[in-house]
């Protein structure tokens, strides 16, 4: 076997790649999901209040709110823009504080407090804008709080919010699109249009153009894994046991990857294997989104032990110890593909 | 020889013949089912309500129960007899209590000290992952209860009750994520079958067999009459059955449907267009995703809270969407009419386009 030709097939991939519309699916394709996914869950199910205001004076009250995390402030520039808004439900509420309104709350004249809501806001959110601003009022009126409060805080938030259990879900993504769609079609394309079998009559042999194919998928399924953690928020301060963790997950996905591409006769064969065996693949991020189903069910699936440590790492924020029996399975699992690959591959003469 | 054969009768064998093609076709057998069950399961997982209340436990109960009196709509108070109890209900420690994330805990003698003004401290217990602007928002009501009760009136005055809500009050009518998530789902089984149609193209059309059917009796016409009027049943008949078996078919069945009509011939026509533009299979596929994409943002943006922007109202599947929801809550054709009308502007449009590239490939030597 020759490095150097399968380092010449691998540029002439990664020179002819970008014209493929499943190499551009591979780079784009995790980054519209990301940002879908966690927009809508995020946005569905997490709702935020968001406040409106029109402030005519540069009121205390508003640079208060400014400050307050968890609440969205949007400035309108009058209030029928503002109370347009709150009745489309743009934002749930919407605050209007003319010139002086500070000064007047300062005098006891009892100014009139316009505070809307839009009728679809939530009763939580509606709760939650009211009494903020009705304390922030009282602040701005100097009146001297009748009560001391204490927050305690309970729980090591061990629990997970929605998002970061999301994580699995689309850095499993990102490696299967790169890893498996990229390594498969490739595969397959050549085999298709003749162009492997020019290729296996000149001294290039077999091993090594599955080894370039594979290193095509590689090196995009980190890439892009590495971006959709970014997009998430959460590299993580052990590098090293990221990228490890990262490198396995990629190196899983291109063998099942070339697994497809010798099982598959064509494109479209390739096609229904991936869109009927993906929901296997991708069965552990449900006991993520889940954490009170029975856990031990994600372990029948072999991306779990992958996907696993890149979520105690990036997420919980494990150290490459911690995660490494987990870690060792995974590798089992590669080196277990390795001679199955081969003997498959020998077989359909790819 | 010769027996006259009418058009109908030759877009009737076209279609059987398609249909037989399809049904042989591993691929979409597999998916037009797969969809199906996927995107049912997904309705059916989706939340049914919408959780608008905030749950809080007040300790001691005795206080709990009196300021239940000053309580909010969005305010849910569970009472715990003391304040042990409600800490270790917060902490997940108690499996008799309701799941608890905050708990006010008050001094014994809170209301008689605040009556008399005399100062106090109340403990809140918040579990980590409570998100900020609640913790803050508790901290306030805990003041504002007290200010209440200390007879500190407000410094401001407020609005009349009727001119505080601006457009329909929907608390405790709050559209639950399942029924937001239904256009989108519908939506996505037809752009599927549109890519089914867009494939069994694009395959006649790779093989040269559409062309091959020119030297027959049949006519360019019926060929695309055939190919446009399968694909739309399909379509159709698969949004049909995902509005069966989800039960969605209340409001004004009769403009859902239509709508949902609109929107196979919508894709009909985009499956038209990518099967005659796709080079291959997989071109066809991509072609496809890029009218997708685009497509979907209308019933993305109804995951949204607000309007949607200017642009997205003329996307051609803007107007489908919004009939399908007006039609949903029972909205008639009168008051959808707008909405069906540039619905069916688009749907011409996009119908004409794929026709025209389709009669391109199929009478280009």
């Amino acid at each position: 076997m020759s490095l150097s030709r399968t380092m010449a097939l691998l540029r002439k991939d990664l020179q002819l790649g970008p014209r493929s519309p499943i190499f551009l699916w591979a780079l784009v394709l995790p980054v519209v999901i990301t940002l879908l996914i966690q927009g809508v869950f995020g946005g569905l199910f997490e709702p935020r209040p968001r406040l409106g205001v029109v402030d005519g004076g540069a009121s205390a009250i508003t640079a208060a709110l400014q400050e307050l995390p968890g609440i969205q402030l949007v400035r309108y520039p009058d209030a029928a823009e503002l109370k347009r808004r709150v009745e489309s439900h743009n934002v749930d509420a919407g605050l209007v504080l003319k010139p002086g309104f500070d000064e007047a709350v300062r005098a006891g004249e009892r100014p009139l407090l316009e505070l809307y809501f839009s009728g679809e806001s939530l009763a939580s959110n509606r709760l939650i804008l009211a009494v903020t601003t009705l304390d922030l009022v009282r602040a701005v009126a100097g009146q001297p709080s009748p009560v001391a409060v204490e927050v305690v805080q309970l729980g090591d938030g061990a629990a997970l919010p929605l998002a970061d259990r999301l994580v699995p879900l689309l850095v499993l993504y990102a490696l299967l699109v790169a890893g498996v769609f990229v390594t498969s079609f490739s595969l397959v394309e050549e085999r298709e249009t003749g162009t492997l079998s020019a290729l296996l009559v000149t001294p290039v042999a077999l091993p090594e153009v599955l080894l370039a194919k594979s290193g095509l998928g590689l090196l995009l399924a980190v890439l892009m894994a590495v971006v959709t953690l970014a997009l998430n928020g959460v590299l993580t301060s052990q590098p090293a046991a990221l990228l490890l963790a990262l490198l396995v997950g990629a190196v899983m996905s291109v063998e099942i990857g070339l697994l497809y591409a010798v099982l598959a006769k064509d494109i479209k064969a390739l096609y229904t294997l991936i869109k009927s065996l993906n929901l296997f693949l991708l069965a552990p991020v449900i006991f993520y989104l889940f954490p009170d189903w029975p856990q031990w069910i994600a372990k029948l699936f072999p991306t779990y032990w992958f996907l696993d440590p890149i979520f105690q790492v990036a997420i919980r924020g494990a150290s490459l110890t911690e995660v490494a029996g987990t870690l060792l399975v995974a590798v089992f699992i590669c080196l277990a593909l390795v001679p199955v690959l081969w003997l498959l591959a020998r077989r359909a003469a790819v | 020889m010769n027996r006259p054969v009418s058009r109908l009768a030759i877009i009737a064998a076209i279609i059987r013949k398609d249909l037989l093609e399809f049904s042989r076709d591993r691929l979409w057998m597999i998916l037009t089912p797969l969809t199906l069950v996927m995107f049912t399961a997904i309705f059916w997982l989706m939340p049914y309500q919408v959780e608008e209340t905030v749950t809080v436990g007040v300790a001691p109960g005795a206080l709990g129960r009196a300021l239940e009196l000053l309580g909010s709509p969005g305010l849910r108070l569970v009472a715990f007899a003391s304040e042990a109890e409600l800490a270790a209900a917060v902490a997940g420690e108690q499996p008799d209590a309701p799941p608890l994330s905050i708990g006010l805990a008050f001094p014994e003698d809170f209301l008689l000290r605040a009556a008399r003004g005399q100062p106090a401290t109340v403990r809140v217990y918040v579990d980590a992952l409570v998100p900020p602007e609640v913790r803050h928002a508790m901290t306030s009501a805990v003041r504002e209860v007290a200010y209440t009760l200390s007879g500190a009136p407000l410094p401001v005055s407020l609005l009349a009750a009727e001119e505080v809500v601006l457009g329909t009050d929907r608390m405790g009518q709050q559209i639950p994520p399942r029924e937001r998530f239904r256009p989108l789902l519908v939506f996505l089984v037809l752009m599927v079958e549109a890519l089914a149609l867009a494939s069994l193209i694009a395959a006649e059309v790779s093989s040269r067999t559409i062309a091959a059917l020119l030297v027959t009796p049949v006519r360019s016409a019926d060929i695309l009459a055939a190919k446009g009027l399968l694909g739309t049943v399909l379509a159709f008949a698969q949004a049909f059955l995902l509005l069966l078996v989800t039960h969605s078919l209340g409001g004004n069945t009769a403009a859902l449907l239509l709508a949902v009509l609109l929107g196979a011939l919508l894709v009909s026509g985009i499956g038209l267009y990518t099967g005659a533009a796709g080079k291959d299979f997989i071109g066809t596929l991509f072609l496809g995703a890029l009218f997708m994409f685009p497509l979907m943002i209308p019933a993305f943006a109804l995951l949204f809270p607000g309007t949607a922007s200017a642009w997205v109202q003329v996307l051609p599947s803007y107007g489908i969407i919004q009939a399908m929801v007006g039609a949903s809550h029972g909205q008639g054709f009168v008051e959808l009419a707008g909405y069906f009308t540039s619905a069916a502007l688009w749907v011409v449009a996009v119908f004409a386009l794929g026709w025209l590239a389709l009669q391109r490939k199929v009478t280009s030597p």
